[in-house]
């Protein structure tokens, strides 16, 4: 019924909408997400052709032109056939009337009904959306803020649209109220095309079958609301969902690196993406459809960076890792967790080919691995379980650091040094010289991990395998290191293996589990998942004894 | 394991006394001709004299300066020593670094190599191959070295082997190093105190088989070493020369070995702390 095409929309230089297409069908429920800034609201106006900019492109409104109506004829379309439920409620009622006069207001303007049977109308409308009848006559200052968006609600329902457009109707609600206004939108209003649009996941989730996601004024991906919810596939749609609290995910909150800029050639999240080809700075990737999902990506959504098929490692007789497959997106954390002796550590050290012959296929961004050469170990680094081991004792601080670079020589001694002294900056160690000139034996236990992590990181790398990382070091040193890994996450899109016996830290620090027993993964599934609802035996024996500081059931 | 060697050995007796009996040694064969006014080779008609203020240890039986042989003779034993030490380490550390790291086949054959010099008494085969090949100084050096870095070579083997499976060089392996840098920049490096082990035993040996050779008479005749000055003194024990002429020779042959057998001893200590006297905080 609503056919968005090309849409472009700028106020001045500001290209807000930037070629938007869209297609709602009848009954159909679509949420609009995206932070604010990226036209979210933009849209609403330029479809109730209110937006006050140069709009260009074309909306037909049940195979009506928009944009080739006059003012006259699209005075009877608005309020009418297209409602709006505007974001700011304080400043849409006005204050000199009472509610139900505003409520009725709509339907005798449009000459739908006379006075009284707009009241009787109004009256019922507003009793619908659950304000008590001794509020009718209220003035809107004298009403709180639920009060006020149920009187909107009301006020926008009163015509029976065909499309009803809520700006974030429920994000300045407290949470109980938000509930039974969802609730209730849903009950009175199931059949009605709604266009959603709103920043709060939790909205979109409650209110829509479908959902697309808007960014720099094109839609980036879309899809099923609680697929594209569960398993994002656009950077951004996952990075939106990791920064918003909610109780369904159980890692921690990440933001995304960077701000909104406008205007940008080519993808307009590629300043902000952690997996940004050179293509993505040029052309704008179109949406294209995959496996039943809209995605605007040169890469096809979010990239899997490494996968093992099969992969087995025996020690004689003893098989330590027994045809494990796995695999890791860009920018995610996958955490294998196991008891010692599951085999983990062999297989992170099998996957850094420290581990000769091996059965299976290891693949990193779907090219097979066969001799490790220079190129997989600038892409793939490790940090091992014990930083005073895997720091040789006879080097400093610098020189340990350089050493990757070194190894695989990049830059001249003077940059290898500045891209040393950066990275140790970059994960919070002091950058004096009398820091940079000392011995590992000096240094703490977290200290010397995060030198590990520097010289892991000096490189670059696409993904991280960090071995027990916090295992020789107490919970409160531990926790900055995983703070810190999460931050690198965050900004450098960093994917990590994250092995620990430790299951209360996987689910903080990672979007999967993968729970290894015995040499094989017995389950694998997002964290929340695991975490929640284990399936096997072994994963809930794990829950329990994990950590805990006191009995809930008591 | 962060221990500092110097420490180690300054703080050993032993290790100090050896120290001080080697940099005497060298500084008396370095400094000879200012130590001496007479060519260890240059003969006179003055022979088997008594000591005396022109001659410090008289003369042997064709008028040479026993006094700058001496000297002149110490020069010999050391340069053959160190250049045998040397040498020999730069093999050692050639066949065991690499058998250690490449392993396999090559492995297996230089290990049946090093197997096999070991099993046949160096001493008997220098003194064929010496006595059939007459060998100069350089020759010599290099038939000893040659013959004497399989012990070594096994040492550094077994423990590079170890080395291999260290935390930082399996982290360095990760960064894409090949086995030329591990080797270079951690294996060797972390080698240390069993190199200057290996280094001190070849220096120490060499010594002995330099002596031993020139004693028989199988070394170049041409060149003042303590073995031969020995070997001469021998043919006039009847006489008291001996006193002043054999017995400096093998003094300074016997304390030679013994310094260097003393900083050895001291750099054991390191290795194995059970070798230490007294607990060390």
């Amino acid at each position: 019924m609503l056919e968005i095409r090309n849409l472009r929309v700028s106020y001045g230089n500001d290209m807000v909408l930037n070629g938007l297409n869209l297609d709602l069908a009848d009954g159909e429920t679509l949420a609009i997400i995206g932070e604010s800034g990226t036209g979210k609201t933009t849209l609403g106006m330029s479809i109730m052709r209110l937006a006050e900019a140069r709009v260009q492109g074309s909306i037909h409104f049940n195979g009506v032109d928009l944009f080739a109506l006059s003012d006259r004829q699209m005075r009877g379309i608005r309020w009418n056939r297209i409602a709006m439920l505007f974001q700011n409620v304080n400043n849409v009622l006005n204050p000199v009337h009472t509610v139900l006069d505003q409520v009725s207001e709509p339907m005798v303007e449009h000459k739908l009904l006379n006075k009284d049977e707009a009241l009787v109308k109004a009256g019922e409308l507003l009793a619908r959306f659950g304000l008590s009848q001794a509020r009718f006559s209220a003035y809107p200052h004298q009403l709180s803020g639920g009060e006020q968006q149920r009187v909107l609600l009301a006020m926008a329902l009163a015509n029976d649209p065909e499309l009803l457009i809520l700006d974030e109707p429920l994000s300045s609600l407290d949470v109980t109220t938000r509930e039974e206004l969802g609730n209730l939108l849903g009950e009175i209003d199931g059949h009605r095309a709604k266009l959603v649009i709103t920043h709060d996941l939790d909205t979109a989730s409650r209110l829509s079958e479908k959902i697309a996601v808007l960014y720099g004024g094109r839609i980036i991906e879309s899809g099923l609301t609680q697929e594209v919810l569960r398993r994002p596939r656009h950077p951004y749609t996952r990075a939106l969902i990791r920064a918003y609290p909610n109780m369904t995910t159980v890692k921690d909150l990440q933001g995304i690196k960077g701000r909104m800029v406008r205007p940008v050639s080519g993808c307009p999240f590629h300043p902000r993406c952690t997996q940004a080809i050179e293509e993505c700075s040029r052309n704008m990737p179109p949406l294209t459809q995959s496996q039943g999902r809209w995605v605007a990506c040169h890469r096809g959504g979010i990239v899997t960076l490494l996968s093992v098929i099969n992969l087995s490692k025996s020690f004689d007789s003893l098989k330590a890792v027994d045809s494990v497959s796995l695999r890791i997106e860009s920018g995610e954390t996958l955490a294998l967790v196991g008891q010692s002796g599951s085999g983990k550590t062999t297989l992170a050290k099998t996957i850094m080919g420290l581990h000769s012959t091996y059965d299976g296929t290891i693949s990193l961004e779907s090219e097979k691995v066969a001799n490790r050469s220079k190129d997989f170990y600038k892409r793939v680094q490790m940090i091992f379980q014990n930083p005073g081991e895997s720091l040789s004792h006879r080097l400093s601080i610098l020189e340990l650091v350089v050493e990757p670079l070194e190894v695989q020589r990049i830059g001249t001694a003077e940059q290898r040094r500045e891209k040393a002294i950066q990275t140790i900056g970059e994960v919070e160690l002091p950058r004096t010289e009398a820091f940079l000139n000392t011995y590992p034996h000096h240094l703490s236990g977290g200290e010397l991990q995060r030198v590990a992590i520097a010289r892991a990181l000096i490189l670059d790398p696409d993904l991280l395998i960090a071995d027990e990382p916090t295992a020789f070091l107490d919970a409160s040193v531990g926790a900055k290191i995983l703070k810190l890994l999460l931050n690198l996450q965050e900004h450098r899109g960093l994917s990590m293996l994250y092995i620990t016996h430790d299951i209360a830290a996987a689910r903080k620090v990672s979007d999967r589990i993968a729970v290894m027993l015995e040499g094989r993964i017995i389950e694998e599934g997002p964290s929340n998942e695991i975490v929640t609802v284990p399936k096997q035996d072994y994963t809930k024996r794990l829950l329990g004894s994990a950590s805990a500081l006191h009995d809930l059931s008591k | 394991m962060h221990i500092s060697l110097k420490k180690e050995i300054k703080q050993s007796h032993t290790g100090q006394a050896g120290i001080i009996i080697l940099l005497v040694v060298i500084a008396l064969a370095v400094f000879a001709p200012f130590l001496s006014s007479y060519n260890p080779v240059q003969q006179s008609t003055t022979s088997l004299l008594a000591p005396s203020l022109t001659h410090w240890l008289g003369t042997n039986q064709v008028g040479q300066d026993i006094w700058s042989q001496l000297l002149y003779g110490g020069r010999t034993s050391l340069l053959v020593g160190f250049g045998v030490g040397i040498l020999s380490l730069i093999l050692s550390i050639l066949f065991g670094v690499s058998s250690a790291l490449i392993g396999g086949i090559y492995d297996k054959i230089v290990m049946r190599i090093v197997d096999a010099f070991i099993v046949i008494p160096m001493i008997v085969v220098v003194i064929l191959v010496a006595a059939y090949i007459r060998p100069d100084l350089s020759v010599l050096i290099l038939l000893l070295a040659v013959l004497s870095w399989q012990g070594g070579a096994r040492m550094i083997r077994s423990q590079a082997l170890s080395l291999k499976e260290m935390g930082h060089v399996n982290a360095s392996r990760t960064f894409g190093a090949s086995r030329f840098y591990l080797a270079w920049r951690h294996i060797v490096p972390d080698l240390g105190i069993i190199l200057l082990v290996e280094f001190i035993y070849s220096v120490r040996r060499a010594v002995f088989i330099e002596a031993g050779l020139a004693f028989l008479g199988i070394g170049d005749p041409m060149l003042v070493s303590w073995g031969m000055m020995m070997r001469d003194a021998m043919k006039f024990s009847y006489l008291n020369v001996w006193q002043w002429w054999l017995v400096p020779a093998g003094v300074a042959l016997s304390l030679t070995i013994v310094g260097l057998t003393f900083i050895s001893h001291a750099a054991e200590s390191v290795l194995d702390p059970r070798l230490r006297g007294e607990a060390v905080a």
